[in-house]
């Protein structure tokens, strides 16, 4: 059974810009360093591609970049074993990423509560909260407050699917879109 | 005080705290060192503290956290004044740096 969460719909076509990349698995210094290096490398290529019309390359470079860290340091934090996908693209100044990873059902259930939260209120007034609760809880890892400066801070369109799959881990899929200037 | 790596440095000179590079700490836990020594600073009782950003170009979500936790902290502190240096040059202090005002009325921001 499938959950939607947000915005799940893309609609770059196939004639977009695109790029593929699969992050294996590793131990957690070596997927950062993997992580790091993928998203300067679409940041560079994409606001490359984005400024030949004229637009900001710096600006796009960095929204791309903090896009494409936050939604790859939440997939390797929460995986199960296994490869990372990531496809990006963009088309007519609208940049598109998805991200396949799969996680444990008791991750995915805490994931999905923290969702509802987060698509149901207002990012901004959420973010404050939530930092606020964070700075009272020592214990607290500041869940959630990467999506919310995506929403708030970027205006990124977010969403997610949880499917089971046979074997009982779940594939999270994340969507993730910017309109870049 | 100073923690330096390939990456980032951050540094104190008197009650001005400077960061610079790319900060992508795995999480809290690992940000815990640049937190004390931001607390360190506090420590001497100074009349304001700076916070200068202006060559860090990068700063990942668990990174801005770490300055909002400061700012809360700050609160504490109604005698010190704060002050955030950004640069219109890095993105991402435009974007998310009005989020300490929002935290903490006496921040005063500047971005040129």
């Amino acid at each position: 059974m499938a959950l939607d969460f947000g915005e799940t719909v893309h609609r770059n076509t196939p004639s977009a810009f695109s790029v593929n990349i699969v992050l294996a698995e590793g131990p957690l210094a070596v997927s950062w360093q993997h992580a790091s290096a993928t998203c300067e490398f679409l940041g560079d290529l994409f606001a490359h591609h984005h400024a030949q019309g004229g637009a900001d390359y710096n600006e796009a470079r960095h929204a791309i970049i903090y896009l494409v860290n936050e939604l790859l340091e939440n997939a390797i934090k929460f995986r199960n074993p296994g490869d990372i996908m990531l496809l990006c693209s963009l088309e007519d100044g609208n940049l598109e990423l998805a991200v396949c990873n799969s996680t444990a059902p008791a991750v995915a259930e805490k994931f999905q509560s923290l969702l509802s939260e987060i698509t149901s209120r207002d990012p901004g007034e959420l973010l404050i909260e939530r930092i606020e609760a964070n700075a009272a809880d020592e214990t607290s890892s500041a869940s959630g407050l990467g999506l919310l400066t995506l929403m708030n801070d970027y205006g990124a369109r977010l969403g997610w699917t949880f499917e089971q799959n046979p074997g009982g881990a779940i594939v999270l899929r994340t969507y993730a879109s910017l309109t870049l200037n | 005080m100073e923690i330096k790596t390939a990456e980032y440095n951050v540094w104190t000179e008197g009650s001005t705290i400077h960061y610079e590079g790319t900060l992508r700490l795995s999480g809290t836990d690992a940000y815990q060192p640049i937190l004390d020594l931001m607390q360190q600073v506090l420590v001497e009782k100074p009349q304001n503290v700076v916070l200068d950003l202006t060559q860090l170009e990068f700063l990942n979500s668990s990174g801005i956290n770490l300055l909002a936790k400061f700012t809360i902290e700050l609160r504490k502190h109604p005698d010190v004044a704060m002050k955030v240096l950004g640069s219109t040059r890095i993105p991402w202090q435009s974007k998310s740096l009005p989020n300490l005002q929002k935290l903490h009325k006496g921040v005063e921001l500047l971005i040129t």
